[in-house]
C-alpha cells in the first residue's frame, strides 16, 4: 500500500502540525491548496514535496469544487488524508475521503507508527482521555494537534489545477464582526466569567488587562445574560477561537464550549475560588483564590514588570 | 421544499468518569440532544416553509424529541452500534436518507469536538455541502445560506439539492410547550433495522486499541491564601515559559 499523505488545505491553520503528523508515516508529503495562489505560495515554503493549487472563481467557495477535489486526486492514492478543523477544509475532505473509500477519524491529535501499524490518537470525552485507534486501510484525519513554527525551506513549484464544474454556491456577502480585531491578534488575553458579581467589577478586570497590556475576552453569559460585555469579546468554539500567548480566564468554569476557544493558547493561567472546578484540570497554572483578592494582586505583579 | 434533519442523544462527556488507567466508565449519565440540533430544527422551519420535515436519528432516546420542535415524522434506526467508527456511522445515516427517499435540504447538527461522523456523512451523500451554518432562509427560489469561518459569516447563494451541517451559537431559547411534546409523541414514527438498510455486518477496518490520559502536564496549582506571594510564584513560572 502506498504511503503518500494529502493534506487538504483552505488556510494556514494547522499546516505545521499536518505536516508533521504526516511525516511520521510517509516521504511523500502532498499539499492541495483549494484557496488563493498567495496561500500556495507559502505553503510551497513549507517543506512539502508537492503542492497543488486549485484556484476558485471569484465569489465562489471552496466547497464548490469538492467533487471536483476528489476527482483529480483520486489517482494520488494516499494513505493518510489530513484536513484541519475549518468548516470548509472538512467538507473538502468529506468527499475526497468518500473517493478514496477512507476511514474518517474525527480528532486527531497525534499520529504514530509502530512496525506497519498506523496508530491514530483522537481525543474524546472533553480531551479527558485520548483513543489510540488501528486502521487498516486509508485513514482521513481531522487533525487538531498542535501546529508548528514554519521552517525555512527552499519553495517547491505549484502544480495548478484547472478549476471546472463548480457547484452552485455563490458568495453574497461577508459580514465583519465589529471590533474584535484586537481580540483575534492579542499575544495576551485577559477573559472573565460569571464569577465577577456586578458590571461595575469589570474595571478590576480592565485594570488587569491595561497592566499587562491585554485584550479583554469574557464567556457567553457575561454577554448574553447580562450583556456587561458586547458579543465581539466572547471566546469559544461559537465565537471567537483565539491564540494568544498568554490566556487568563478569571472567575470561568471551564465549560469546552468556552475551552475550545483557547485550545490554540500557548498558556491558559485560572483564576478561580471552586478547587474543583474543571478549568483547574485544563489550565497551565492555576490560583485557586477569590477574584476579588487575586486580581488587584496580578495587576499590581504587572505594574511591577515594566 | 421536503427537509430531513438528523438529530442525536449523547453522553454528556462531563459525566465521563477516567479510572485511574485510563479506561472510561459512565455511571448513571443522562442522555440529551446534541446541543446543535435545535439549531437544526429552526433551519428546517424556515427551509420546508410548511412542507415535510422528516427526522432521523439512531438508538434510543426520546424519540418525539425533533416532533416536538416541527417534525412531521420521524424514523428511527434500532440497532446501529455507533461507539467507534464514524465512516459506519456516517454511512449508516446517509444509507437512511436515501432510504427516506429525495429531499432538496438534508441538515445535520455540525460537529464541535468529534468530526468523523458529519464529514462521513456528507462524503456518503456526495451532494453540494456547507459546514459551520449558523442560519438559512428561502430567497427567490434561492436558498441563502449565512454560515461561520474563522471570525467572519459569510453570506452564500446555493441551490438543491444541498447538505448543511447547523451549529447553534447559544443554548435553545424556546423549548417547546407540553402541548407541543403530547402531540408530538402522536405523531408518525417509522423503525428501521440495519439489515432493511442493506448493512448486513458493517465492515470497519477500524479498531480501538485502548484510551489513556494525554501526555500533557497536570496544571501546577498555585494556593491563593496569601494574594501576593500566589502571584509572584506565577509570575515567575510564566517568565520561565517565555511569556511576559
Ligand atoms: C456540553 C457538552 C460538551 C461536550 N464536550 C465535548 C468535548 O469537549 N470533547 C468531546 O470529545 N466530546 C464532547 N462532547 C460530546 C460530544 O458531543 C460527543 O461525545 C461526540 O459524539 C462528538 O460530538 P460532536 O457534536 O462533535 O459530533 P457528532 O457526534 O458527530 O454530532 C454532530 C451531529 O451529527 C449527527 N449524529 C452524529 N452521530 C449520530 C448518531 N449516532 N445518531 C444520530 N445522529 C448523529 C447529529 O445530527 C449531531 O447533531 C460534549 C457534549 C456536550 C453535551
Ligand atoms: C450551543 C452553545 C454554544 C455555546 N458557546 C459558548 C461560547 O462560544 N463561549 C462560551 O464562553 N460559552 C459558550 N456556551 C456556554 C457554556 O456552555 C457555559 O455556560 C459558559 O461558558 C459558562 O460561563 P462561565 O464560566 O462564565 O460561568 P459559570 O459556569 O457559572 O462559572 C463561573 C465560575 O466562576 C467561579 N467563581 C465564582 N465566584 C468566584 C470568585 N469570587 N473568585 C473566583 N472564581 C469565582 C466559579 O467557581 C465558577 O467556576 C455555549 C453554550 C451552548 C449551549
Amino acid at each position: 500500500m502506498s504511503m503518500k499523505s494529502l493534506i487538504i488545505i483552505t488556510d494556514e491553520r494547522r499546516v505545521g502540525g499536518m505536516l508533521m503528523a504526516a511525516r511520521t508515516l510517509s516521504e511523500q508529503v502532498i499539499a492541495v491548496v483549494v484557496g488563493s495562489p498567495s496561500l500556495a505560495e507559502t505553503v510551497a515554503t513549507w517543506g512539502f514535496e508537492r503542492v497543488l493549487n486549485l484556484e476558485p472563481a471569484s465569489g465562489i467557495p471552496a466547497e464548490a469544487y469538492a467533487a471536483l477535489l476528489a476527482e483529480v486526486t483520486a489517482d494520488i492514492k494516499p494513505r493518510l488524508i489530513l484536513a484541519s478543523d475549518m468548516p470548509s477544509s472538512r467538507v473538502l475532505l468529506a468527499a475526497v475521503a468518500a473517493k478514496q473509500n477512507a476511514a474518517i477519524i474525527g480528532a486527531v491529535r497525534a499520529i504514530t507508527v509502530c512496525g506497519d501499524t498506523i496508530i491514530t490518537s483522537r481525543s474524546m470525552a472533553d480531551d479527558k482521555v485520548l483513543e489510540d485507534i488501528k486502521t487498516a486501510g486509508v485513514i482521513a484525519g481531522i487533525f487538531i494537534g498542535d501546529d508548528l513554527e514554519k521552517p525555512q525551506t527552499q519553495a517547491v513549484a505549484i502544480e495548478h489545477i484547472e478549476q471546472k464544474n463548480a457547484a452552485h454556491i455563490k458568495l453574497k456577502g461577508i459580514i465583519e464582526p465589529e471590533g474584535n480585531a484586537g481580540l483575534l491578534t492579542a499575544a495576551r488575553v485577559v477573559s472573565v466569567g460569571s464569577g465577577i458579581k456586578a458590571k461595575n467589577d469589570i474595571k478590576l478586570i480592565e485594570e488587569l488587562a491595561q497592566a499587562a497590556q491585554a485584550e479583554i475576552g469574557c464567556t457567553l453569559p457575561i454577554c448574553d445574560d447580562v450583556r456587561w460585555l458586547p458579543t465581539h469579546r466572547v471566546v469559544g468554539s461559537t465565537h471567537n477561537q483565539i491564540a494568544p500567548e498568554l490566556y487568563i480566564a478569571i472567575g470561568i468554569s471551564g465549560q469546552p464550549q468556552h475551552l475550545a476557544g483557547v485550545r490554540d493558547a500557548k498558556i491558559v493561567v485560572a483564576i478561580n475560588n471552586d478547587p474543583e472546578a474543571r478549568i483547574l484540570k485544563n489550565c497551565n497554572y492555576g490560583i485557586v483564590g477569590d477574584l476579588y483578592k487575586i486580581v488587584p494582586a496580578l495587576t499590581a505583579a504587572f505594574k511591577n514588570l515594566v | 421544499m421536503k427537509v430531513i434533519t438528523v438529530f442525536k442523544w449523547l453522553r454528556n462527556p462531563q459525566d465521563a468518569l477516567v479510572k485511574a488507567d485510563g479506561s472510561i466508565e459512565w455511571p448513571g449519565v443522562k442522555m440529551s440532544a446534541n446541543d446543535d440540533d435545535p439549531a437544526v430544527m429552526e433551519i428546517a422551519a424556515a427551509l420546508a416553509s410548511g412542507d415535510e420535515i422528516i427526522a432521523l436519528t439512531i438508538g434510543d432516546g426520546d424519540l418525539a424529541w425533533a416532533a416536538a420542535r416541527g417534525a412531521t415524522r420521524t424514523t428511527v434506526i434500532t440497532d446501529a452500534l455507533t461507539e467507534v467508527n464514524s465512516s459506519v456511522t456516517g454511512a449508516i445515516l446517509a444509507a437512511a436518507v436515501k432510504h427516506l427517499g429525495d429531499a432538496e435540504v438534508i441538515i445535520i447538527g455540525d460537529s464541535s469536538w468529534d468530526y468523523g461522523v458529519v464529514s462521513a456523512f456528507i462524503g456518503q451523500l456526495g451532494r453540494p455541502a456547507l459546514a459551520g451554518v449558523t442560519a438559512a432562509q428561502l430567497q427567490e427560489g434561492c436558498i441563502q445560506v449565512t454560515r461561520k469561518l474563522g471570525s467572519v459569516s459569510q453570506v452564500l447563494e446555493v441551490n438543491t439539492p444541498l447538505v448543511l451541517a447547523a451549529m447553534a451559537t447559544q443554548s435553545e431559547k424556546n423549548e417547546p410547550s407540553m402541548k407541543q411534546v403530547l402531540t408530538a409523541r402522536k405523531k408518525p414514527m417509522e423503525k428501521l433495522t440495519l439489515e432493511e438498510l442493506g448493512f448486513s455486518s458493517p465492515f470497519t477496518t477500524v479498531s480501538s486499541l485502548k484510551t489513556r490520559f494525554p501526555d500533557t502536564p497536570p496544571a501546577v496549582l498555585i494556593k491563593g491564601d496569601d494574594p501576593v506571594c500566589a502571584c509572584e510564584e506565577l509570575m515567575a513560572a510564566l517568565h520561565t515559559e517565555g511569556v511576559l
